[in-house]
């Protein structure tokens, strides 16, 4: 326990922290201070260093990593800043003196993007909240344990917002909503007695409405006096919570100082740096030229799960040549099973899918090769949608091969085209997913799907958890391809107001209905069902700072626009 | 909780036509050997006249669908028939044999899980290190040795060479209890190979889990090494651990033919083999009956196992 004493008034703080990993600094002299009650908020691209500034707080560092400076939590140093190269090893080093100081001393609450990702999927949601509250009943008589850790439990939970512990605690991550799983991942904080919480991108790829609530359950956090610290790209989500903003490039803070001067003022340094906010605004016009002609048809359409209930009912949904058709709604309400009706890959329901006049089979299986390269499907999770051991541009080129009949030579070097059109390198194109970005692979499943020749493309959420700068990209990408493929129609499943906006028009779903279609204009500017009234509220009730204008920034976070 | 008693009832039904299935399948195949009890029984000096003669005794001179017809009657009853070589009733085969082999199952079993999941946990926890590389190398070393070739070898050294322990059951009859030192040489057998699928099974599980976010969160927040290793890592291991344990109960309890005959062990296998050199059809479909049900039933129970250690896959049917 070197190092001085933490300065007056934080309860966490890091020092010139320089962390290199095989010789590239990933950050290069960090230092920040975490105040009691206070958010502070690092915010910068993908790869700034966000991630690793939050870890080092927890007292964790990639494995291999050179690390120097100091971190200190309530005033102790985290133990295992090491001098040397953190061993390279079975990932989590276990029982690390780092980690046991970190726990004894001054425990950090850790709210992860993907709460779900911490959640045990095998054991009930109350086990790790009963073990870490049965840490601190020790001095009591066994009998007392149980009871008093319960306790404490669902005291924890209800601080959390979760007021029906009781009946949570019992059940498995997977029978808990996203929003539940990320106030039981905020309750082990709260119980633990985190005197710090690092929250990493807590309101990625959430609806307006979710966003707003994750905003209002840190601020309790913080009304309790424990210090946040955000780690962000959502701009809104910084403005409505931080109090004072890191900007954060390449490893090195480039900015900092009270959100409100940050994120105000546009000539300093940091402006660079900060996702371009402009992205919808700098277009009024609608993605591509309808055309009058109707390609794809949904008739009265009633989707079931396979246990028979119904989650999605259409009755009448029509998709004209060269438009873009936004499907908007929050997460659950049923959007994603009506792309994968139109895609084939959910079979389970009466009505009808017409590509011009032909009723579509309902299974993939039973369509014919035209049939299946007409509808081409871009999948949200583009990583996962390709085989990690082959060529990206071999799988890119199957499709050609498999749909259209094209040999495998030509169709090869229809993919290179391709990706190269879409921005990808031939390097790139010739290495496995495993070493390509998630903006990268998204190009490729996109070109995947192009080399079909499609007459509909529908993309799934496919800009949720992408930085500002793939997102705008991607969408430009979407934009320019509809307008040069006259003869393909764009399907654009989104939670983002700001993605439904480029659409010519946008049909809103809500529990499985679809409570309102029109022009995005119409719709989005004057709507009529109170959920799409509410989003719009939502997304505009974070409040916007003059200097970056319009509605984009409120939903900068989430645009949807599909794209691969 | 009724999705979950109607898909058992669903397997459970299932069941039934795959044993019924086995049943008709191991009856075509055993008409199907040259040869019928009558020849197997009239010896070395074939009589034509003799072995009609046992033929019509056995009634073996009717078409073979109006015996299987006749011996499928019998089922709902519990009756299985009578063995053609004996006379004797089938159940008393099954019964007689079911003890040593449900004897040697269980004292494989009994130390097998232990054994398993420790060496599998402590693989995983010193992965990459000497231990690791230690339990792998000889687990998977074991794992390629066949039964027979194991068990003369353990014959050899222990029995013969060193003389502690009995070379076979040859003389006790279905009392193994009383003599457990002609168990230990077909226990250590028959643990050898499932004790190397099962702990690497479970290394498996547990280096996955143990590189998990959810046991970095638990390590995170101060939770005892030992506590994250077993009971939040380890849950996850148990899935395809049960899955493989079931497989290994189900080869145990239908006669592990080799190591029977190996130390002579009146056990299900040997019925088996015997029952089939003498055509005795009604013995062996006994049998395929004992076979078809303890696997459906083991398996089902393994699925449930599974379904609560991976409570996200659907249970499929």
């Amino acid at each position: 326990m070197s190092g001085s004493e933490t300065a007056p008034g934080a309860v966490a703080e890091i020092e010139g922290l320089t962390v290199s990993v095989g010789g590239r600094r990933i950050l290069d002299g960090v230092s920040l201070r975490v105040r009691p009650g206070r958010v502070t908020a690092l915010v910068g691209p993908s790869g700034s260093g966000k991630t690793t500034t939050g870890r080092a707080l927890l007292g964790e560092f990639p494995a291999g990593a050179l690390v120097s400076g100091t971190v200190r939590v309530g005033g102790e140093r985290v133990g295992h800043v090491p001098s040397g190269p953190v061993p390279v090893g079975p990932a989590p080093v276990r029982g690390g003196p780092a980690r046991g100081t970190a726990a004894r001393g001054a425990p950090v609450g850790h709210v992860p993007q993907d709460p779900a990702a911490v959640l045990n999927p095998v054991r009930r949601v109350g086990a790790l909240l009963h073990d870490i509250a049965l840490g601190q009943v020790r001095g009591l008589p066994r009998r007392a344990r149980r009871q008093a850790a319960r306790a404490r439990v669902l005291e924890a939970m209800a601080a959390a917002q979760l007021p029906d512990g009781a009946a949570l605690v019992g059940r498995f991550p997977h029978q808990l909503s996203g929003g539940q799983q990320q106030r039981i991942v905020l309750a082990q904080a709260l119980l633990l007695g985190a005197r710090v919480v690092v929250a990493d991108e807590p309101t990625t790829g959430q609806d307006a409405l979710t966003r707003r609530r994750v905003v209002e359950e840190l601020a309790a956090v913080a009304a309790r006096g424990i210090g946040v610290v955000l780690l962000s790209h959502d701009l809104a989500a910084v403005r409505a919570l931080a109090d004072e903003v890191l900007v954060l490039r390449d490893g090195r803070v480039v900015e900092r100082g009270p959100a409100q001067r940050v994120l105000r003022s546009p000539a300093t340094s940091g402006t660079r740096e900060l996702p371009p906010v402009k992205l919808a605004l700098t277009r009024d016009t609608a993605f591509g030229a309808p055309r009058p002609d109707v390609v794809l048809r949904v008739r009265d359409l009633h989707a079931r799960h396979p246990d028979g209930s119904e989650v999605l009912h259409v009755p009448d949904l029509a998709l004209r040549g060269g438009e873009c058709l936004a499907v908007l709604g929050r997460s659950g309400s049923g959007k994603t099973t009506l792309a994968r009706c139109l895609a084939g890959l959910h079979r389970t329901y009466d009505g009808q899918v017409l590509l011009g006049p032909v009723v579509l089979p309902r299974s993939l299986r039973d369509r014919d090769r035209r049939q299946l390269a007409a509808v081409q499907y871009v999948f949200q999770d583009a990583r996962a949608s390709f085989d990690e051991r082959r060529p990206l541009r071999d799988q890119v080129a199957r499709t050609a091969v498999r749909l259209r009949g094209v040999p495998a030579r030509d169709a090869r070097a229809e993919a290179s085209a391709m990706l190269g059109a879409l921005g990808l390198s031939t390097v790139s194109a010739d290495r496995c997913p495993g070493g390509l970005s998630g903006g990268e692979l998204q190009r490729a499943a996109l070109a995947r799907a192009l080399l079909a020749r499609p007459r509909v493309l529908v993309c799934d959420e496919v800009t949720a958890g992408l930085d500002t700068d793939t997102r705008r990209d991607t969408l430009d990408l979407l934009d320019g391809l509809l307008r040069t493929r006259g003869d393909m129609s764009l399907v654009l499943v989104t939670h983002d107001l700001v993605a439904a906006r480029f659409a010519s028009r946008v049909a809103v779903l809500d529990a499985g209905e679809v409570v309102e279609q029109g022009s995005s204009a119409e719709v989005l500017t004057a709507p009529r069902h109170p959920l799409t009234a509410a989003l719009v509220a939502a997304s505009k009730a974070v409040p916007v700072p003059d200097a970056i204008p319009g509605p984009a920034g409120s939903s900068c976070r989430a645009s949807e626009a599909g794209s691969a | 909780m009724s999705g979950l008693g109607s898909w058992v009832a669903r397997r459970l039904l299932l069941g039934c036509v795959q044993t019924v299935a086995v049943v008709l399948l191991v009856f075509g195949l055993t008409e199907a050997l040259p040869g019928d009890a009558a020849v197997a029984l009239a010896g070395d000096q074939p009589d034509p006249a003799r072995i009609a003669a046992l033929r019509e005794a056995m009634e073996l001179d009717r078409p073979a669908h109006e015996r299987f017809a006749d011996w499928a009657a019998g089922l709902p009853r519990g009756d299985l028939g009578h063995s053609l070589a004996s006379g004797r009733p089938v159940s008393s085969y099954l019964s007689g044999a079911f003890g040593p082999s449900l004897l040697l199952a269980a004292l494989t079993v009994v130390p097998l899980v232990p054994l398993g999941v420790g060496l599998g946990v402590l693989a995983a926890r010193f992965e990459d290190r000497w231990v690791d590389r230690l339990v792998s190398a000889v687990t998977l070393g074991v794992y390629a040795v066949p039964e027979f070739a194991l068990g003369v070898l353990l014959v050899t050294v222990f029995a013969l060479r060193l003389d502690w322990l009995p070379p076979t059951a040859v003389g006790y009859g279905t009392d193994l209890l009383g003599h457990p030192a002609a168990l230990v040489l077909p226990v250590l057998v028959l643990l050898a190979r499932p004790v190397c699928s099962l702990s690497r099974l479970v290394r498996a599980g547990m280096i996955d889990a143990l590189a998990s976010p959810y046991v970095a969160q638990a390590r995170r927040y101060g939770i005892p090494d030992a506590r994250v290793r077993y009971a939040h890592a380890l849950p996850n291991a148990v899935a395809p651990a049960a899955q493989q344990l079931a497989r290994t109960v189900d080869w145990l309890l239908c006669g592990v033919i080799v190591v029977e005959a190996l130390f002579v062990i009146p056990g299900l296998g040997t019925v088996l083999m015997d029952a089939v050199a003498e055509r005795d059809v009604p013995v062996v479909q006994g049998l395929a009956v004992v076979f078809g049900v303890v696997t459906v039933v083991l398996n089902l129970g393994a699925d449930l196992v599974a379904h609560r250690f991976a409570p996200r896959t659907e249970v499929a049917a």
